[in-house]
Parts: C-alpha cells; structure tokens; sequence
C-alpha cells in the first residue's frame, strides 16, 4: 500500500503544484471568475491522459516504441515555453500592481491571455497523466485480492494526497502578499522549467538527435534520483544525480536566460525613478 | 501571437515526426532481452558492449503496467501489461547504468557496459 501510495503522490505532485499556482494566480490578479481557464486545461490534461493511456495500451510495435516518446517531448518544451511566459508576465503584473486602478488594468491585460494558464494546466496534468491513468488502470484491474485492493486504494490515497498538496498551495498562497507570491512562484516554476528544459535535452540526447556528452558529476551514492527525497527533488528543481554536460548545461543556461529575462528586466524599470539618480558620485 | 505559437508547436512536433522514424532506420543494432515477471527483472544484470548502440526489448509478462527509466539513461518507457517495448539505448561509455520499475520500486537491475 505505501508503495502505491508514493508512486502516485510523486506522479500527482507536481500538477497539484502547478493547479495550486495557477489558480491562486488567477485570484491574487483578481480573475478569480476565470479559474475555468485552469479547469478546463487540467480536464483536458485528464482526458488527453485517458487517451493517450488507452492509445498505449492498445499500440504494438514502432508506434509504441516512439509516440509515447514524442509526445512526452512535445509536451515538455510546450510546458517549458509556457511557464517561461508565464513567469515573464507575473514579473510584469508584480511591477504594475500597486494600486487598486492599476489592478483593473491588470486584470483587462491578463485576461486574453489567461488561455496560457490553460496551456498551463493542461502540460501539468498531462505530463505525468497517462502514467498515473496506466499505473491505476493496473492496480485496479488486478484488484481481486485484500491485498491488491490496498495496493489500489493506496494509489488513490496518493492522488488524495497530491491534491491537498495542491489544495493547500491555494489556501496558503491566498493569504500570502502577492509581491511575496509572485517572487516565491516565479522562483519556483523558474527551477521547474529549468528542470523540464534539462531532462527534454537529456531525452534528445537519449534519442541520439544530440552528441552524446560526458557525465558531469555523480552524486547516486550520495542522494539518488530514483529515491524517494532525490526522486522530488528531480520533480521539484530538476535534481540529477548523474547529469550528462549537455543536461547540467542546458539547465544553467535556461536558469541564466529565462532568469536574467524575469528579474533583470524586473529590477531595472522601477529605478529611474528612485531618488538615486541625483546624487552626483561618478568621479572616480 | 497565439497562431504563431501554435504553428511553432506544430513545426516542431511535424519535424519529430520526420526526423524519428529516420533515426530509428538508420541501422540493426544488436537486440537485448529484458523482461519484466512477478515485479522483478529477468535479468537484473544486463551485460552489454561497451560503446555500441543496441535495443532493448522490454516485455511485460505481469498482470500491471510497468514503468522503465533510468535517469542514468535518460529513458521513461511504459510498458502496458503483456506489451513489448522496442528501446534503443546509444553507445554507452563502460560502466554501471541503473534502472528501475517507476511503478514498483522492487524490481531493479542495471546494465553493466563492458
């Protein structure tokens, strides 16, 4: 049973992460009337992940071989590019926050694009959803024996678990100041992307559309990736325990692009109109 | 702006589509059998050449899906119950390359390069 239990807790963890950012977003920029962007993406990324379980289930020879592969890479850049987006956009609503007139507008500039929190919802759950749809359809087909129904009801109590995760993202995000929330997501989906980003490049590489490149360092003694803390921390930050050079550099890079472009470009525009400007201390 | 993405995201998934089947046809490397029984391996111990690409052919004799990965080789493969998985695996420096059953923790093995 708790071997069921973490598999989908770790499988459902990171789209309750993203479902409880999403729409806590879309009420900390007072869109709370459109949270059906984010429901209508995460119940597509339910079906699509039905679907995509059925279609495997039913596929034999190269096309099992590769679609689930391809799609699966789809799937990450898409979600890589969105939360890129999206992350860029938060920055931007951070700095035009400040009072109650510049949140209206705010809210009319987010709104037509709030389709990218569906896009949003939908990589998330779909990411990890045909496995979870495959790993269930498993457990509760062969759920004939005491023992086999504890292995299933495990794996929902996982899900469960997942979601109050998600659940309680929301109910605490809610209270948080939104400068506060915004550092904190953007911060964290910044690490995420990051982490997707690297293991599409080592997936690329894998597949030999990319050199093969050396092992940087090696850390699976130390905390191994397939383990449980080094299995969330891979889901969570993109953790590695032995990264190839193009993995651990593609993440450096991603962190160093899409970083510079959230929070360089943030910290700048506010300053010239600090008062710092004026005083005269460039003679050196 | 939204069209244009989609036609990116299409672009990219068009040219996947074109460049994998390519790849996969490009030559016969050696088949190595690995299959997956009672939440175990058969082998756990995979031997295979060092620096030669080859496949492996994963069946799933159980009753549950089962999941390959291995983060030491960049693979993440369902393998629906009473299915076979065709994996092709690159060259690989000698060494010790472990995997796992993402859906049973049990079952593991590696694959020794030599």
């Amino acid at each position: 049973m708790g071997g069921t239990f973490v598999v989908t807790l770790r499988e459902g963890f990171e789209a309750a992460l993203i479902l409880g950012i999403v729409y806590t977003y879309l009420h900390k920029i007072g869109a709370a009337r459109h949270y059906h962007y984010a429901t209508r993406g995460g119940l597509l990324g339910v079906v699509a992940s039905v679907a995509l379980g059925v279609l495997v289930t039913a596929l034999s020879g190269p096309l099992l071989d590769l679609g689930p592969d391809v799609i699966g890479l789809g799937v990450i850049f898409i979600a890589v590019i969105v939360l890129t987006w999206h992350g860029y956009w938060m920055q931007q609503h951070a700095r035009a926050v400040k009072g109650d007139v510049q949140r209206k507008i705010d809210e009319a500039q987010a709104t037509h694009r709030l389709w990218i929190i569906g896009v949003i919802a939908f990589t998330g759950v779909f990411r990890e959803g045909a496995e979870t749809v495959l790993f269930l359809w498993g457990l509760l087909s062969q759920a004939t024996s005491t023992s086999s129904w504890a292995s299933a009801t495990g794996a929902v109590l996982g899900l469960a678990m997942a979601a109050a995760l998600g659940w309680a993202i929301f109910r605490g995000g809610r209270h948080m100041s939104l400068q506060r929330f915004f550092a904190v997501t953007s911060i964290l989906l910044l690490l995420l992307a990051a982490g997707m980003f690297s293991t599409g490049v080592g997936r690329l590489e894998a597949m030999g559309f990319l050199p093969q490149s050396p092992t940087v360092w090696d850390t699976s003694s130390a905390l191994d990736d397939h383990a449980l803390v080094g299995g969330f921390l891979n889901g969570l930050v993109g953790y590695r325990a032995r990264p190839s050079l193009l993995e651990a550099g593609s993440y450096l890079v991603y962190l160093i692009v899409a970083g510079a472009l959230l929070f360089r470009g943030g910290a700048s525009k506010p300053r010239p109109r600090s008062p710092r400007r004026p005083i005269p201390a460039q003679v050196t | 702006m939204r069209s244009r993405i989609l036609l990116l995201v299409a672009g990219v998934v068009a040219s996947l589509l074109v460049i994998v089947p390519a790849a996969s046809a490009a030559d016969a490397p050696p088949e190595i059998p690995l299959s997956i029984d009672k939440s175990q391996f058969q082998p756990s111990e995979v031997k295979v050449k060092a620096n030669a690409p080859f496949v492996l052919v994963i069946t799933n004799k159980g009753a549950k899906a089962a999941e390959f990965e291995s983060k030491d080789l960049r693979v993440e493969k369902v393998v629906p119950a009473g299915k076979t998985v065709n994996v092709r695996i690159r060259a690989l420096k000698p060494g010790t390359y472990a995997f796992i059953d993402d859906f049973n923790h049990q079952a593991t093995g590696r694959i020794v390069a030599e």
